[in-house]
């Protein structure tokens, strides 16, 4: 999975690409561990992702959590697959997807 | 109609049949089915003595053929076997091919012989080529002509030995279809195929051999449907397994997931399937499974894929102790295996091995 990101004021973007799972879900989390700072809108891009586990639900739960505290969360450009993994999963009452 | 109790052959390094017992009825049309080099051939090379068992006993209406004292000529008139290899005379014309059984054995008149010979070439479709020589027919002619000249001695039981083996695939269907026909005529016939659909088209009964023994009897619907023993599922699924374990925290993750997407491109599994069943391995196996299994982990996926159904049977067996997933605590998991899986089962634990199953199925 890439990872890219751009910190504008207070507002962090990222972009993933690949696979968020099991083996790269903590990736992910120690770039928002490092990077959430107090950045009050955190904007996920997921046109690239192909793929989302549990593990990787867990992070965006994480970071959705710290965010409530200090401002947004976005993700956007979710495809179809994901899409139902979210609604499966019960997360698009909790994620806020555009 | 055939009794056969405790067949055995053996050659001195192999034995293609290790015990076979099985009753025949009049009429049944049998096909035999199961992987190469598993005694398909012999049994029925057994039947007509072409090879002489080395030990249980064949009786054929009454009599026992494996007796040294019976008349075998008398027997195998009434079976004609029919071989890969079509054994015509080459330097015959197709219609004496035919005729030379009745009129040389039989003793009939020629005439008799030559008339029914051409009934039975027009039955075969091949009336136009009785003058031909059969170095002048194709592959599937000459097969067809070798069945006209197996019927031309009325046998009362055919045996086909891979009767299309040896032919060109654009041959197939014309020496199918001939089989097919012959089929509904009340003839007891034993055909050893590799051709699974027809073998679940016309048959009656199939017998799968495995390994020397008749593994699994049954009708085609139960064979070709509902299978109930494992090599035998895994045979009908022509192969189109997959196995896998994990018997370490540290695996391979992504060398599995890359052994599951060539899985799924070398038997062109719809992109879809594939999907689930990565997402199965990952919160089943190890999401769920992974945390509550002993240090000794040992997870064993055997998953088969049928085209006709488009749909994967993913079998999920692992140690420890009696564990259902659905008592799991990780709820997002689980929402994710049930959302990939058409069919989600837990079997049970077996104390015998110390193994829980859990079987899935994964559609598009």
């Amino acid at each position: 999975m890439d990872i890219s990101k751009n910190q504008t004021d207070k507002s962090l973007d990222i972009a993933l690409a690949g696979r968020l799972d099991t083996t790269t879900a903590p990736k992910l989390e120690a770039e928002l561990k490092q990077s959430i700072g107090d950045n009050t809108e955190l904007n996920l891009d997921f046109a690239k992702l192909e793929y989302i586990s549990s593990a990787g639900l867990r992070v965006l739960l994480a970071a959705q959590k710290v965010m409530n505290r200090q401002g947004k969360m976005v993700i956007r450009n979710v495809n179809d697959v994901i899409s139902e993994v979210f609604e499966v999963t019960g997360f698009s009452d909790i994620l806020t997807i555009e | 109609m055939i009794q056969i109790s405790h067949l055995r052959k053996e050659y001195a390094s192999v034995t293609p049949l290790k015990d076979i017992s099985v009753e025949i009825k009049k009429g049944e049309v049998i096909s035999i089915i199961g992987p190469s080099g598993t005694g398909k051939s012999t049994l029925l090379r057994c039947i007509n003595l072409l090879e002489t068992p080395t030990g249980g006993e064949i009786v054929i209406d009454g009599e026992t053929i494996t007796d040294k004292k019976c008349k075998i000529h008398l027997v195998r008139r009434k079976m004609g076997m029919v071989f890969q290899g079509f054994h015509l005379f080459s330097h015959m014309t197709i219609i004496e091919n035919i005729m030379a059984g009745p009129v040389d054995l039989l003793h009939k008149p020629r005439q008799e012989a030559y008339e029914r010979g051409m009934e039975l070439l027009r039955m075969v479709g091949l009336a136009d080529k009785a003058l031909a020589f059969a170095d002048e027919l194709s592959g599937g002619q000459k097969q067809r002509a070798a069945i006209a000249r197996t019927l031309s001695m009325e046998p009362e039981i055919i045996l086909f030995d891979e009767p299309t083996s040896a032919l060109d695939p654009t041959m197939v269907g014309e020496v199918l279809a001939v089989i097919r026909t012959l089929a509904g005529q009340g003839l007891t016939m034993l055909i050893v195929t590799h051709e699974m659909k027809f073998a679940r088209d016309v048959s009656t009964r199939i017998f799968y051999m495995d390994q020397g023994e008749i593994y699994e009897d049954g009708t085609p619907e139960q064979i070709f449907e509902h299978p109930r023993r494992e090599r035998t599922r895994q045979f009908i699924r022509r192969l189109k397994v997959f196995t896998a374990s994990i018997n370490s925290r540290d695996f391979d993750f992504i060398g599995m997931n890359s052994q599951i997407e060539e899985y799924g491109r070398r038997h062109l599994i719809p992109q879809k399937i594939i999907y689930h069943f990565q997402e199965i391995f990952e919160e089943l196996c190890v999401q769920i499974l992974l945390p509550v299994l002993p240090e000794e982990v040992s997870i064993q996926l055997t998953a088969a894929y049928s085209q006709e159904e488009s749909c994967i049977q993913l079998r999920v067996r692992y140690n420890g102790s009696a564990f259902d997933p659905a008592d799991c605590d990780n709820p997002t998991a689980l929402a994710l295996v049930k959302y990939a899986s058409k069919k989600l089962e837990y079997l049970g634990y077996s104390a015998e091995d110390g193994m829980n199953t859990v079987v899935l199925t994964i559609e598009e």
